[in-house]
């Protein structure tokens, strides 16, 4: 999906950079990449790297960068579109349009933020959550080795370090009974949300999209 | 998913000896995977001879003491220190003991030597407070190295996903 808003964009001085969130590697999603044909620039980060460096905790994840490197949006749930899966649907056909907007405007767009609000809109993290990402990383160099039961034990310290983090629980979940998105990951989610809390950052197009 | 034989194991069967410069370690940096020939046995630290303090994270030490770049952390030398310390004429550093002084998280397994460090406070700064894009070096599918600074001048959209 993204392939397409790539083609149509990619001459006016715009590159998507996609990071597939992945510690089983090329075999887990190359295979992704290969049928969605992209000919953006794609990388496997087997130890969330990017993640851990932009302050992240879910995927998929979006970040505005401009000419100059400053961020311009940042830590939002970000679909191509609105996907169907069976009886429920998730994304949204508002984004796109909105980074169409940016990428023919620049700073002049409506919907680029001042550094405030990029500020605001990075996650802050304690001293201990910011050993999650070592821990992870031992974990994934351990899994990378074959020796599941180590890997287990740092990726489990890491959730423990950084609740917050979606990233470290599914990517753990991916490799056990139920799957990333199986009862357990159901259970953290409704237990979120029934607090008022959201799973992704809530997504902000204000004013509403041009057509 | 193809399996390597497991190099933890290998790493566990290297003790403690006592003596000065028996164990190896395996240190997790960014995305580096450094393997240390020879460490100073120490039970909370990771003590590394100076030529092996910038393999693992670009630190240079010199007479003023570790320097990267424009930063330096002053280090006696002519004496044994927290820092520093002199064994048989080969000069020993605490890598950890930088990283606790810069605000550095890393987390250890002890049994297999395998040291692992996070993001220092200090290059965060400007991604915290200035809306900076942290600048990474990646490999791309084809093995070629990806840096954001290399697309200075266009406009990125990063995409976070994952096949779970």
């Amino acid at each position: 999906m993204w392939q397409s808003i790539y083609e149509e964009l990619k001459s006016d001085n715009f590159e998507i950079i996609s990071l597939a969130q992945d510690a089983g590697g090329e075999a887990a999603a190359g295979p992704i990449f290969d049928a969605a044909q992209v000919s953006y620039t794609a990388i496997i980060d087997v130890n969330h790297h990017i993640s851990a460096l932009y302050n992240l905790v879910n995927v998929p994840s979006g970040v505005w960068i401009d000419e100059q490197g400053k961020i311009q949006r940042i830590n939002e749930g970000t679909y191509a579109a609105v996907h169907s899966l069976g009886a429920t649907s998730f994304g949204t056909d508002e984004y796109v349009p909105i980074v169409r907007d940016w990428v023919a405007k620049g700073a002049e767009s409506r919907y680029v933020w001042d550094l405030e609000k990029v500020r605001q809109s990075i996650i802050q993290r304690t001293p201990e959550a910011e050993r999650a990402q070592p821990a992870f990383r031992i974990g994934t160099y351990y899994f990378t080795n074959g020796n599941d039961a180590k890997a287990e034990i740092y990726w489990t310290m890491a959730q423990e370090l950084d609740p917050t983090d979606w990233n470290y629980l599914r990517q753990d979940l991916q490799y056990e009974e139920g799957g990333s998105a199986g009862p357990q990951w159901r259970e953290r989610r409704n237990q979120i949300e029934s607090t008022g809390g959201s799973y992704y950052a809530p997504l902000e197009i204000e004013p509403a999209p041009p057509n | 998913m193809q399996r390597l034989p497991g190099l933890g194991l290998l790493l566990g069967l290297v003790t403690l000896t006592g003596q000065a410069t028996a164990q190896n370690a395996t240190v997790l940096y960014n995305d580096r995977v450094v393997t240390i020939e020879q460490t100073l046995p120490d039970a909370s630290d990771l003590w590394v001879k100076p030529a092996d303090l910038t393999r693992i994270n670009d630190f240079v030490l010199k007479p003023e003491g570790a320097c990267l770049d424009d930063l330096c952390v002053p280090v006696l030398q002519d004496r044994d220190s927290d820092m520093y310390v002199t064994r048989r004429g080969q000069g020993w550093f605490n890598v950890t003991g930088l990283a606790d002084k810069l605000q550095q998280a890393h987390v250890t397994d002890y049994d297999d030597s395998i040291w692992s460090f996070g993001a220092m406070p200090l290059e965060r700064r400007s991604f915290l407070r200035g809306g900076e894009a942290p600048d990474f070096a990646l490999p791309d599918r084809d093995g070629n190295l990806v840096r954001l600074s290399d697309f200075r001048g266009k406009k990125v959209l990063l995409l976070t996903w994952a096949s779970w």
